[in-house]
This record gives C-alpha cells, structure tokens and sequence, in this order.
C-alpha cells in the first residue's frame, strides 16, 4: 500500500516537474515587466532595475525584510548573553 | 590556540580600511551599479568580523564597541520607518519617494533610495557584527 502511494507521489512530483521545465521562462513577458523596463528609469531615476523594484515599487516588502532582519539580530543579541544568572542588558 | 600567522595579521590590518570603503561604496551606489544596501552591509559587516577573528574580539571590542555598534542598529530601523513617515507629512502615501530628482547615473539620481540604502547598509553591518560578537563571546 505505502508502495503504490509512493509511487503515485513520485508521478505527480515528476508531473510537476516536467511540466515546469517545459516552461519558456526568458520569454515570458507580462505586462508588468514591460512596464518596469520602459518606465523604471523615469520614475524612480534608479538605474540599477533590481534596487528600482525593492526600493521604489516594493519598498514595503523591504521594510518586511529589514524588519525580519531588525528582529533576528535582537533575538540573538537577548538570548545569548555573557552567562551568569542574574546579568541581564538589553 | 593556534597562533595567528604575522602575514595574515598585517594584510589583515592593512585590507581592513579598504573593505570598508568597498562597503561604502556598494551602498552608496546601490542605485547605479549591482549592489545595494543588504549586499554593501554584509561586507561592512565582514569587515569587523574579519577584524575579530585575527585580532580577538577583545581588541576589536576596544575600537567598535557593542553599544554602539547595537546603537546604531536600532537607529538605522527607526530612520527607515521615520523617513516613511516624513513622506507621509508632505502629503503623499507612506514610504513614497518625496526628494527631487538629479540627473540619472549620478548618485543623487534616485532621491529617497539613497537614503534607505544607507539606513539599510547600516542597520546590517552593525547587526551583523553585533550577532557575531554575542555568538563568540557566549558561554553556555
């Protein structure tokens, strides 16, 4: 029984996979990249294309990112202390 | 403990300048050329992690101390959300672009970018360096 499932897992992951290689991704032009590559220097007057998108269209997934970044490197600096049980800086 | 050989040490002392320059730059000119803030922070952040791994945290403790390095960590996040903020108080939407435009491929072409670059290179330098101080100094 856990033989024929794990076939049957393995032929959709395989679907799955093959399907996804035959994809024609270097060709596939939204209409939102073709935006971005006609009016990206324009508006945000970045030309590196990459910062352009993190910094101006999407600055809010980056304010996520310092955010998560904020909070791990906090994480680390209140968990690891110098030992000693009562020490304590924050 | 392995001795440290003086080769190193003294390449060591003399790079460590020079990487933080590279730093510098990648972030200021994040805009312009591949790069950017999180990239041009992890070097400057490499930089002092060099620093300590040839010269003992100890000594690099004396010149960049953890206060001020965590200091201006959280200073770096909250001018990230304050210039949000300032472009919210003249009148357009949070985090929105509100400086004027220089000429493009210079570096004050892109206006705000630069200066969240700059908050974000900080932020992740002091941070990095800040995490691997307490990962060595920790005794469990």
């Amino acid at each position: 029984m856990s033989r024929i499932l794990a076939i049957t897992i393995l032929l959709i992951l395989a679907f799955f996979f093959f399907s996804a290689v035959k994809l024609d991704y270097g060709h596939m032009h939204s209409a939102l990249s073709e935006y971005y590559i006609t009016h990206g220097v324009a508006e945000t007057g970045a030309l590196n294309m990459v910062t352009a998108i993190y910094l101006n269209y999407r600055v809010y997934d980056t304010l996520g990112e310092a955010t998560v970044f904020f909070a791990s490197a906090l994480g680390v600096f209140m968990l690891l202390r110098k030992g000693g049980e009562g020490e304590s800086d924050a | 403990m392995h001795r440290i050989s003086p080769i190193v040490k003294i390449f060591t002392r003399k790079l460590f300048p020079f990487i933080l320059l590279y730093g510098c730059y990648l972030i200021s000119h994040g805009h312009l050329t591949p790069g950017g803030g999180f990239q041009g922070g992890v070097i400057f952040g490499s930089a002092i992690i060099l620093l300590g791994l040839v010269e003992g945290v100890k000594l690099t403790e004396n010149r960049f101390k953890e206060d001020f390095l965590s200091l201006t960590k959280n200073i770096g996040m909250l001018i990230f959300i304050l210039l949000g903020f300032v472009g919210m108080f003249l009148g357009y939407s949070f985090l929105s672009d509100f400086l004027p435009r220089g000429e493009v491929g210079t570096v004050p072409s892109a206006g705000f970018i630069l200066f969240l670059n700059l908050t974000i290179g900080f932020m992740v330098g002091t941070g990095i360096a800040v995490i691997f101080y307490r990962t060595v100094r920790h005794e469990p």
